[in-house]
C-alpha cells in the first residue's frame, strides 16, 4: 500500500520517464541503423501498403561497392522525416502524384518515367512487396538523390524491374 | 543521565541508516550501468531486419530500470539521507525537558523538501504542548509508557519512559 502510495505521488517522474525512455531510443536506433546520403540508396513508394523489410532484405543480397544500405519507405515517412524524401533516389508514384513532382523528379528513360503497374491488367513489379492502388504506377529516379551521376540509382532502378 | 531515556535514533541506528543508503546507492548505479550497457548493445547489434525488435527491448529495459532508480532515489536514497540529516540535528542540537505523558495524534506533516512527521501532544502541568516526530518513530513513540519527552527544534529526539 505504502509502495503505491509512494509510486502515485511521484506517477509525473515515472511517465516522463517513459516518454524520455521512448524518445532517447528511438533517436539513438534511427542514428544506429542510417548513414549518410551517398552510402545509402532511399526508395519512396507512394502506395497503399509495402513491405519494408522484406524488399530491403531482397535488395541488400547484392549492393553496388561503395553503399551501405537500402531504405525503402512509404510516403507517411515523410511524417517523420521531410528531409529524406527531397534525397530519395527512386520513387514509386501514381500517375496523379507525376505532374504534382515537377522537377523533383527524373525519368529514368523516356519522358513520363517507367510504368511498373497497369490497373487494367492487374500486372507490374514487386506485386510480392507491393500492394498498388486503382491506377498506373510510375518509377522515376529523384532529382535529389546523390547517385544520379555514379549511377547507382539507375542501377537499383533496373534491379527492381528485373525483380 | 538517568538510565530510563530512550533515543529515537542513536549512533547505531544512524550508522545502519548510513550503510542501507550507501546499499540502496550502490545497487541502483550497478542496476543504471547495466541497463545502460544492454541497451547500447542492443543499439549496436540493431539492422533494418531487427531494429523495431531490439528498439523495444530497450525501450523496456530503459524505462523499467528508470522507474526503479526514480523509486530507490526518491524514497530509499533521498529519504534515508533526509531521515539521517534530521537524525544527526536531533542528536546535536541543545534539548528541552518536558514532563507529561505523549500522545501521537494522527495529524501528518509534510516538511518541505524534508521528512514527513506525525503530532505529538505532551500532557504537562503548564497545559497541552504540541511537539512533532518522524512518523518512521512515531509507532515506536506510542508504544512507550513515557513519562518526560526531550525536545531538540520541537521534534522529539528521546523519552523518558518509566521503569
Amino acid at each position: 500500500m505504502r509502495v503505491l502510495k509512494n509510486i502515485l505521488s511521484q506517477l509525473h517522474s515515472f511517465l516522463l520517464w517513459a516518454l524520455a525512455s521512448v524518445l532517447l531510443w528511438a533517436w539513438i536506433f534511427g542514428l544506429a541503423t542510417d548513414t549518410s546520403f551517398d552510402k545509402k540508396v532511399m526508395i519512396f513508394c507512394h502506395v497503399p501498403a509495402v513491405q519494408e523489410v522484406e524488399l530491403t532484405t531482397e535488395l541488400e543480397k547484392d549492393l553496388p561497392e561503395g553503399i551501405k544500405m537500402v531504405q525503402v519507405h512509404p510516403f507517411d515517412y515523410v511524417m517523420f522525416d521531410t528531409v529524406s524524401i527531397t534525397r530519395a533516389d527512386i520513387l514509386i508514384i501514381p500517375a496523379i502524384d507525376v505532374a504534382e513532382m515537377g522537377d523533383e523528379i527524373v525519368p529514368l528513360e523516356g519522358e513520363r518515367g517507367v510504368q511498373v503497374y497497369d490497373p487494367d491488367t492487374g500486372e507490374g513489379i514487386l506485386l510480392d512487396y507491393i500492394t498498388y492502388g486503382d491506377e498506373a504506377y510510375y518509377l522515376f529516379l529523384g532529382a535529389g538523390s546523390a547517385h544520379l551521376e555514379d549511377g547507382i540509382a539507375a542501377e537499383i532502378a533496373e534491379k527492381l524491374l528485373d525483380m | 543521565m538517568p538510565q530510563n531515556i530512550v533515543e529515537l535514533y542513536t549512533e547505531e541506528e544512524i550508522a545502519r541508516l548510513e550503510r542501507k543508503v550507501k546499499r540502496i546507492l550502490a545497487a541502483l548505479i550497478v542496476l543504471g550501468a547495466a541497463a545502460l550497457i544492454a541497451c547500447i548493445t542492443l543499439a549496436a547489434l540493431a539492422n533494418v531486419r531487427n531494429a523495431g525488435r531490439l528498439e523495444l527491448a530497450a525501450v523496456i529495459v530503459s524505462t523499467v530500470a528508470g522507474w526503479i532508480c526514480i523509486y530507490g532515489g526518491i524514497f530509499g536514497v533521498s529519504a534515508g539521507k533526509k531521515e539521517i540529516g534530521h537524525a544527526n540535528m536531533l542528536r546535536s542540537e541543545p534539548r528541552e525537558r518536558i514532563d507529561g505523558p505523549v500522545t501521537v495524534t494522527k495529524e501528518r506533516l509534510k516538511i518541505r523538501g524534508s521528512i514527513t512527521v506525525r503530532r505529538v501532544e505532551v500532557a504537562s502541568e503548564t497545559g497541552v504542548q504540541k511537539a512533532l516526530v518522524h512518523e518512521d518513530r512515531a509507532k515506536r513513540l506510542a508504544e512507550l509508557p513515557v513519562t518526560a519527552v526531550y525536545l531538540a527544534h520541537g521534534y522529539v529526539a528521546a523519552v523518558e519512559v518509566a521503569e
